[in-house]
């Protein structure tokens, strides 16, 4: 508003200043010098004729034509137009400022150039003209030519990096993170895992059916070591290739006596099979899953509510941990986890859900040593069969843990009797791989085919369903899953780790699910702007009686304006590339919504609505409105002359 | 008026909505000053309301009427 003020008065007196300066260079022979010089100058000059001598720019004007010529080359061209608002201002302020204008004697030195080069064109006072002019004074000095590129590449780079950043910030601020991975990384993943294992091991684990003897050795070997060895939940070997290779390799060898073994062992588990379709169910839901940690406490969560009454259910639990773990868990892992649990060391987590699964192993290795010693080979095969079909049924985490038992020597009898049950809670795919993996003979090598099978199945199922789903099937091959169990419980971390950061959000769930767990009484306190505040500004404004259902109102509204003002706000700080909101963007807020125009600027506003404390705050020097003009024109002087005067004199008094 | 504006509620406020969002030192006293503007917005909308009603009193259906408008104005 000044500057308008200022340019209306520079062009008003524009004319005032030619006539004057004419006049005065005709009339005095004393000015012909001065005139001379600075014809131009006076001409800019808002000389009122009544007021000759008695204007402060008058008095301005002898002081610079005191002054000692400075050479031209120099223009002060900001100074230049500083001066003529001081003498758009001086006008109104006669009294005050001649005095301050007497003052920097050296200040003005500089300034006499400006005179000379009155500039003719009376723009308004910008920061591109200045920059333009300073730009200008440049070349003078130096190369004229650099200032132009400057000039336009800045401009260019404004405007390109403008349009650029808001872009991609905005991007940025409003995508989500990618949830998922593609299947394929970790399917190159396991591949790679493998070859690892087989490096590191020497053992051919390879995927073809021909290694599945040396794996079955080596499994049985490393039982021990598995036990010992599997710390993690969830490691879970890439076997699945090889199962799947052994599986197909194997079904041919199911025989129908095995199913009906299986049978047999299916009907005694009927609670298995009940609990293992719940688990079955809360694998699905939790299929997503891939956090292990999380997936124990999400696990737990769910399971007790459906799982409370059967300790073996820690074997279904185990599965479906395994199941939502990763979807290359390897059996193994699991049944090393499982025999860890069984161990008694609760070194899982402090989380129910691991005490839980504990005990259920625990329970479940006693029923699986039982079993074992009364059946050995006929319950390994049904298990070894059951959880091949489990494999395939379910995600696979009802039959690996199976699967993981059977690989512990004699631990498969009732974990097989689990997985049979457990096959049969999955009728479809289960029926099917129970043929299957009737043929087997050899415990060995049904546990190596279950392994294979499991896996193999999974791998389809994985297909089939999530891949979380198929890599817990995985964990079903006890034989393949233990062999390697050392090597996978290195690889599985990096599959779990894999698999963690493909679904963050679906983590997020599990993340959630601890949280409300540990506070017993969990207390959300909403932040919200209290009541009564609400209703003493509406009353306020509104100079009426409110009833209190229409106050309930404005309290929702209140609300609802809220998240709009939250939205808006971020989206504002986005598109300026900045995580965080300043005055800027509440500034863009209101002129959006109509409260800031041009003619009610927000530091009106300001001054309006908020106390004097916040004023303060918020304008940089909130100054009592009777001593803002004093304010001004000293600010103005002190920038038009340079002077070197101490500011702290104009400070608000 | 209250003397004080809620200055830790708001930013609670705007925290539970958009938790990655940060807010500037004083930028707090804009968003109280933009709510204090809403809330004079509304008010008069509602009273007009009530005075075209020819009622003495602010009715929540007033209100109700004031809000759509209102809000749909402040969305920015």
């Amino acid at each position: 508003m000044a500057d308008r003020r200022s340019r209306s008065r520079l062009r008003r007196s524009g004319h005032h200043n030619a006539r004057a300066a004419a006049a005065q260079t005709e009339l005095s022979v004393e000015n012909r010098r001065k005139s001379l010089r600075s014809t131009l100058a006076k001409q800019r000059l808002a000389v009122f004729p009544d007021l000759r001598n008695g204007t402060p720019r008058l008095m301005l004007k002898r002081v610079v034509q005191n002054q000692p010529q400075v050479s031209p080359l120099a223009p002060q061209i900001s100074s230049h137009e500083d001066t003529q608002e001081v003498h758009s201002e001086v006008p109104s302020k006669r009294v005050s400022s001649m005095g301050e204008l007497q003052l920097p004697d050296v200040a003005p030195e500089g300034k006499s150039i400006t005179v000379f080069h009155t500039t003719k064109k009376r723009r308004k006072l910008s920061i591109s003209e200045f920059e333009r002019a300073a730009e200008r004074r440049l070349p003078q000095n130096q190369a004229p030519s650099t200032l132009d590129s400057t000039i336009t590449a800045r401009s260019f780079r404004m405007s390109v990096g403008s349009l650029l950043a808001p872009d991609t910030v905005e991007k940025r601020g409003l995508l989500r993170r990618p949830k998922t991975r593609k299947a394929v990384d970790l399917q190159v993943f396991e591949g790679k895992v493998e070859q690892n294992m087989l490096n590191s091991k020497g053992q051919n684990y390879l995927v073809d059916s021909q290694s599945i003897s040396g794996i079955r050795t080596s499994i049985l070997t490393s039982d021990a070591e598995m036990m010992m060895n599997t710390t993690e939940l969830f490691v879970q070997p890439q076997l699945d290739e090889q199962n799947q290779n052994k599986f197909s390799a194997l079904e041919p060898q199911q025989s129908d006596s095995k199913t009906t073994a299986q049978r047999s062992l299916i009907s005694d588990g009927d609670q298995e099979e009940e609990r293992l379709e719940g688990l079955v169910s809360d694998v699905r839901t939790n299929e997503g899953r891939t956090q292990r940690d999380s997936k124990s406490s999400s696990l737990h969560d769910e399971h007790v509510d459906r799982m409370t009454h059967i300790s073996p259910e820690t074997r279904a639990k185990q599965q479906e941990e395994k199941q939502d773990q990763s979807p290359q868990s390897n059996p193994m892992a699991q049944i090393s986890f499982s025999e860890e649990e069984v161990a008694g060391t609760p070194e899982h987590g402090p989380s129910a859900g691991y005490s839980e699964h504990l005990e259920k192993k625990l329970a479940e290795k006693a029923e699986l040593q039982i079993t074992t010693a009364q059946d050995s080979r006929g319950e390994t095969e049904m298990a070894s069969s059951a959880a091949e079909e489990l494999a395939e049924g379910s995600v696979g985490a009802h039959g690996s843990p199976g699967a993981e038992h059977k690989i512990t020597n004699g631990i498969g009898a009732e974990g097989l009797d689990r997985n049979s049950h457990a096959f049969s809670s999955f009728d479809k795919r289960g029926m099917i791989l129970l043929d299957e993996t009737d043929e087997q003979g050899d415990e060995l090598q049904d546990q190596a085919i279950m392994l294979d099978l499991n896996s193999s199945v999974e791998e389809p199922a994985q297909d089939e369903a999530e891949q979380p789903a198929s890599g817990e099937a995985s964990m079903k091959t006890p034989l393949f899953v233990r062999a390697p169990a050392k090597n996978l419980l290195l690889s599985m971390p990096h599959v779990e780790k894999v698999a963690a950061p493909r679904s963050p959000q679906q983590l997020l769930q599990p993340k959630t699910v601890p949280k409300r767990l540990g506070p017993p009484q969990r207390k959300p306190r909403e932040p919200q702007i209290p009541g009564s505040l609400i209703k003493e500004i509406f009353r306020h404004f509104a100079k009426m009686p409110v009833t209190k259902e229409a106050f309930k109102i404005v309290e929702k509204c209140s609300e609802r304006y809220f998240k709009q003002l939250s939205s808006d706000l971020e989206a504002y700080t986005h598109h300026a590339g900045r995580k965080t909101v300043e005055a800027a963007d509440l500034e863009v807020l209101m002129r959006r919504q109509g409260l800031v125009t041009d003619k009610m600027p927000l530091n009106v506003l300001i001054e309006r609505y908020l106390p004097l404390e916040y004023r303060k705050l918020l304008i940089p020097i909130a100054v009592p409105v009777s001593e803002g003009w004093r304010w001004i024109l000293n600010l103005l002087f002190s920038v038009l002359l340079g002077s070197q005067c101490d500011t702290s004199c104009f400070s608000p008094s | 008026m209250r003397s004080t504006a809620p200055r830790s509620t708001l930013r609670k406020i705007i925290k539970k909505h958009k938790p990655q969002l940060r807010l500037a030192a004083n930028a707090d006293l804009l968003v109280h000053l933009n709510f204090l503007l809403f809330l004079h917005r509304l008010a008069e909308e509602a009273r007009t309301n009530a005075f075209e009603n020819k009622s003495k009193i602010i009715k929540p259906e007033h209100t109700i009427s004031a809000a759509k408008v209102i809000l749909k104005k402040s969305r920015g």
